[in-house]
């Protein structure tokens, strides 16, 4: 099962087990670097779940305000929506 | 039914049966069916399968991750061949280890071998309780050690952070459908989980800080640690 590696320089040296690999994951050759880099996946993280949380409080205050609408006033706005997506698809079918 | 007290040394029995007469994992799924059955069968087909896994027990499973797992991955190549990693992995569903075994692997050992956490945070996500699976997991969203990963478009660099995030968010990981876990933060609105604290303090500081990072670019070299 090691023989066949695709990503095998040469077989040759195959006593240096980490010589077999394009990749090198030793680890901490840059300790500053590393930790550099670590802290901003880990900030992408969190910034991915702040993101996630406001989105869904963001659909429950629409959904609040449009159970609050009168019945017109929702129409009112369905009939604006509505009329936006038709021209949307009107000035896209122009261009084709 | 109660796990037998010996351990059969190939997987016959366990195929055969389709774990109708062993114990199922802790989160009520069958340890049998828990990976494809096509990655199954070409687990069971494979060189390392058959050379490696037989009659080995949960103290082994350390000596062949040390020796043979460089990388992590599912499946490689046009035969798809399965990786020693999802080898082993088959194994340790089969062996079903108890928690004190996967402490030990992921604590002690996980900080000598790096691939031996690797294994155990991924047999942990497929075999564990949601609740058990983000309380064991995200400790590890620390570990920032280099790993392989062999996928379909050749080896890449990835990390171990990166690894368990992936084990967290993602639906199929190394050539397995991961089963679907309750959101993190139903679990947190039926109090059977705190809120994360990231290790890097609190929130509110970070996502100011942040803005700055990723202006200043991607690099991550010029500003390791300027903000120690």
């Amino acid at each position: 099962w090691e023989s066949d590696n695709d990503d095998a320089g040469n077989n040759s040296d195959s006593s240096q087990p980490n010589k077999k690999h394009t990749v090198d994951d030793t680890d901490d050759l840059d300790p500053a670097a590393e930790y550099a880099a670590w802290k901003l996946r880990e900030l992408k993280r969190l910034r991915r779940e702040r993101d996630a949380i406001e989105a869904r409080e963001r659909d429950l205050v629409e959904l609040e305000r449009r159970r609050n609408l009168t019945e017109e006033e929702r129409r009112a706005e369905d009939d604006a929506h509505v009329a936006a997506q038709r021209e949307e698809k009107e000035s896209r079918g122009k261009m084709a | 039914m109660s796990k037998p007290t010996f351990h059969r040394a190939d997987e016959r029995r366990f195929l055969d049966e389709r774990g109708s007469s062993g114990p199922l994992a802790p989160n009520g799924l069958n340890p049998a069916t828990i990976m494809e059955k096509a990655v199954r069968e070409r687990i069971v087909d494979s060189y390392f399968y058959k050379e490696q896994c037989f009659g080995v027990n949960e103290a082994d499973i350390v000596d062949r991750v040390v020796e043979h797992v460089d990388f992590i991955g599912g499946v490689s190549g046009i035969a798809q061949k399965p990786t020693p990693f999802l080898c082993l992995a088959f194994k340790l569903l089969q062996l079903a280890p108890g928690d004190d075994v996967l402490a030990e692997y992921l604590q002690f050992g996980g900080e000598k071998f790096k691939y031996l956490r690797a294994l155990a945070v991924f047999y942990v996500r497929l075999t564990r309780t949601d609740k058990a699976v983000f309380e064991t997991l995200e400790p590890f969203l620390e570990d920032r050690r280099k790993l392989r990963r062999k996928g379909r478009d050749g080896t890449t660099l990835t990390f171990m952070d990166v690894f368990v995030d992936d084990l967290l968010t993602k639906d199929r990981v190394c050539a397995t459908s991961l089963w679907k876990m309750r959101k993190r933060d139903i679990l947190e609105d039926l109090e059977l989980l705190e809120p994360r604290v990231s290790p890097l303090g609190a929130l509110e500081d970070l996502l100011e800080e942040e803005d700055e990072i990723i202006q200043d670019g991607e690099g991550g070299e010029a500003n390791g640690d300027g903000h120690e």
